[in-house]
């Protein structure tokens, strides 16, 4: 009877070694550890998907070399600040954290541990080693509202907005432009739903701006599908940012506004490997492959279709800049007039509204 | 076949101190099958939970980070409970706490007065206190059933929350994000260590402890309290008032729940934002009760959820689960908790029908 109780306590012991010893042997090979934190869930489609994504493809040109750990559906607050601290703990040496909200506890740890990269979704604060990331969206939103005046019928548009930050509110002024370039009587209603990730607040705020008299609709950083779904089923065109939801609406889907990280990812390992990496505010478009517009409706005119891509081809050539003179505000004053060009610090801390967005911002 | 509980008349008190052990026994066991089913590391697992929370200094202030607060309102509570006060809003009361001891670094950005925190601590307790005294006001009055109006109260709470961050407590440097400033250092509680996050703030839920213990265990008020909660026709009768039972109960939670987000912003938020309270108002619930309603027990409840919360995120970064997985262990444990306890202070009984048939009647 001993004998059977001493092989199986060595049985055991033997086991917890080995699941040890599997947690060592990983740390052996010495790969860079890369840590992602998202705010939502990783579905098929979405933000935390598009952050996933990019985080892969570090992985496909590193292979072995690097080690991908991703914790998401984390709520901003501060279990966060201790889960990113655990993470740092653990040996991440390069951080993405995927959420505005992440902010002020992803800088403490930057500045406390500065030989580690950290690269932090929308905000604002730059260190060193603390880079924010945030998509020029405004440049796809234009050529979306080129493609909505083209189909709309009632000349209003729709928005289901995430929070007036100057990310979002740039981007649905970029739609705007986008549609008064073609069509000037064209107007946009925008509900703020406070919420990235809400499905029953976004598809009933949808379902108002169908009522409204909206017949295109704009899922403005919104992670789930409902608004895309609402569109289908109401009969109304709709696009949304960062991911293909064609699925959702496979006849009335317009387009997408795609981010993809790769590029930028792939570019910040690079240098942190290289040991030359720099903090700063990095604001990425459609020059740098990151904003990237596709899927387009089928009913969109052959016409329309060539006037989208010249002036997708100018943009990325820097002929034109959405936020070109002139630009005149919802009271009807000329921000800037016709020949100059808004600055980036403006357009990075926007905090209006251009003429023909019916919505005040909510103050 | 029926089932019936019949409370023992005797029971172990060697069970009654086997019960955890049972309990954490049995979880882990049914763990271990998920764990396996979801094809993760289950020693790393267990080792993540139980062990790694004490692994360093860092991990173990959290471990008290967390304690202080659910210790706090969980001892408020099970005095309401004692008294058969179903207060189940102390999130909202928490919530509630934190706007109001918010206004002093909010309304006075640069002040470096020393009164700031002891300001905010007692608008805190304040502030917790009115919203409480709205669920109690409402049920004295007019008999408003207070599960209900303590639970809506902690959404009007949210709701409050919300509109003061996006509205006139914004941030004014910080871009329309839905957060006030950060506060200065003089409305923070000052740092017990270099480096961790735990604070003075954690003196206040033991010195509540002690004064709770002395309250309900030496002081005949408590004893009123508890008998105007379970009989109130016979504490009206002895002079007790059943009236004062809902106000102190209440109040009394509202004290504690207040601080208790107060010691939030001004301990490891820094700032009021969108998430500042953790969900702690509502683990309070099961401290409770994890702890028997005693104010012994409560210390070892809250340790324990303390750690079980900790570990589980240690368990997210370190052995790769899901968020729901730990969320399914956590419950796990309760629920087992809950259930050995039950059977240690009651049989089950399997009561037969009769099968017999009454004889007949022949007629």
């Amino acid at each position: 009877m001993n004998a059977f109780r001493n092989k199986m306590l060595k049985a055991l012991a033997a086991f917890a070694v080995s699941g040890l010893l599997i947690n060592t042997a990983a740390n052996a090979a010495d790969p860079l550890k890369i840590g992602l934190l998202t705010p939502s869930p990783i579905a098929d489609v979405g933000w935390s998907k598009a952050l996933v994504d990019g985080v892969d493809a570090v992985k496909a040109k590193y292979g072995d070399d690097v080690e991908i750990n991703v914790i998401e559906n984390i709520q901003e607050g501060p279990d966060a600040d201790r889960i990113m601290n655990k993470m740092v703990g653990d040996g991440n040496e390069f951080l993405v954290l995927g959420s505005f909200g992440f902010m002020n506890g992803g800088l403490k740890l930057a500045k406390r541990n500065a030989k580690r990269t950290f690269l932090h979704a929308s905000g604002y604060k730059t260190a060193k080693n603390f880079s924010p990331f945030t998509a020029k969206y405004y440049e796809g939103a234009y050529l979306m509202g080129m493609a909505a005046a083209e189909l709309t019928k009632t000349k209003k548009l729709g928005v289901v907005s995430a929070f007036a930050i100057p990310e979002l509110i740039s981007t649905i002024n970029g739609f705007t432009l986008g549609a008064r370039s073609i069509d000037p009587e064209i107007t946009v209603d925008v509900i703020w739903i406070n919420s990235w990730f809400d499905p029953a607040k976004a598809q009933d705020s949808a379902k108002a701006l169908l009522a409204g008299g909206a017949d295109i609709l704009f899922s403005n950083a919104q992670d789930t599908p409902s608004v895309v779904t609402v569109g289908e089923e109401g009969g109304a065109y709709v696009f949304n940012l960062n991911g293909s939801m064609k699925a959702y609406a496979p006849t009335k889907y317009l387009g997408v506004v795609k981010t993809d990280w790769a590029p930028f990812f792939v570019a910040s390992v690079d240098a942190h490997l290289a040991g030359n990496f720099e903090g700063q505010n990095q604001w990425l478009g459609m020059t740098d492959d990151v904003v990237v517009v596709e899927d387009w409706n089928s009913d969109i005119s052959e016409d329309m279709m060539a006037k989208i891509e010249a002036t997708q081809a100018d943009i990325v050539s820097g002929a034109k800049h959405v936020y070109d003179g002139p630009l005149v505000n919802q009271a009807g004053e000329t921000v800037i007039a016709a020949g100059e060009r808004l600055e980036d610090g403006a357009i990075l801390g926007m905090d209006w509204h251009v003429e023909g967005v019916n919505s005040p911002l909510p103050k | 076949m029926q089932f019936k509980l019949d409370r023992r008349v005797h029971y172990s008190k060697a069970m009654l101190i086997a019960t955890p052990i049972m309990a954490v026994g049995l979880s882990m066991l049914v763990c271990t099958l998920l764990l396996l089913v979801l094809n993760k590391p289950v020693l790393l697992t267990f080792h993540s939970f139980f062990i790694a929370p004490f692994e360093n200094f860092y991990s173990i202030t959290e471990i008290f980070l967390k304690f202080g607060p659910l210790l706090l309102i969980a001892q408020a509570l099970a005095v309401g409970f004692r008294a058969k006060v179903w207060n189940i809003g102390a999130e909202g009361q928490m919530i509630i706490g934190a706007i109001a001891a918010s206004s002093v670094p909010v309304y006075f950005v640069d002040s470096t007065s020393a009164w700031l925190l002891p300001a905010m601590i007692v608008l805190g307790a304040l502030g917790g206190m009115a919203w409480a005294a709205i669920a109690a006001f409402l049920k004295t009055q007019f008999n408003a059933n207070e599960i209900l109006v303590t639970l809506m109260l902690s959404s009007i709470a949210l709701q409050i929350l919300y509109y003061l961050l996006l509205g006139p407590w914004k941030d004014p440097m910080g871009f329309n994000f839905p957060q006030t400033v950060m506060f200065q250092d003089e409305a923070l509680f000052p740092y017990l260590f270099d480096g961790a996050r735990i604070n003075t703030s954690i003196a206040i839920p033991i010195i509540f402890t002690i004064g709770i213990w002395l309250f309900m265990e030496k002081h005949f008020g408590g004893f009123r309290l508890i008998v105007g909660g379970l009989a109130p026709s016979a504490a009206t009768y002895a002079g007790f008032s059943s009236k004062k039972a809902v106000w102190s109960s209440l109040l009394l939670a509202g004290f504690a729940a207040g601080i208790a987000g107060m010691s939030e912003i001004a301990g490891p938020i820094g700032q009021l934002q969108r998430s500042v309270t953790s969900g702690y108002g509502y683990s309070a619930i099961i401290v409770a009760y994890l702890g028997a309603l005693n104010p012994i027990g409560i210390i070892f409840a809250a340790f324990f959820l303390a750690v079980l919360q900790i570990g589980g995120d240690v368990a997210l970064v370190s052995a790769d689960l899901p968020i729901s997985a730990v969320h399914v262990f956590q419950g796990l444990l309760l629920i087992f908790y809950l259930a050995t306890y039950t059977f240690v202070n009651y049989r089950l009984r399997v009561v037969r029908p009769i099968t017999q048939a009454t004889p007949k009647l022949t007629s």
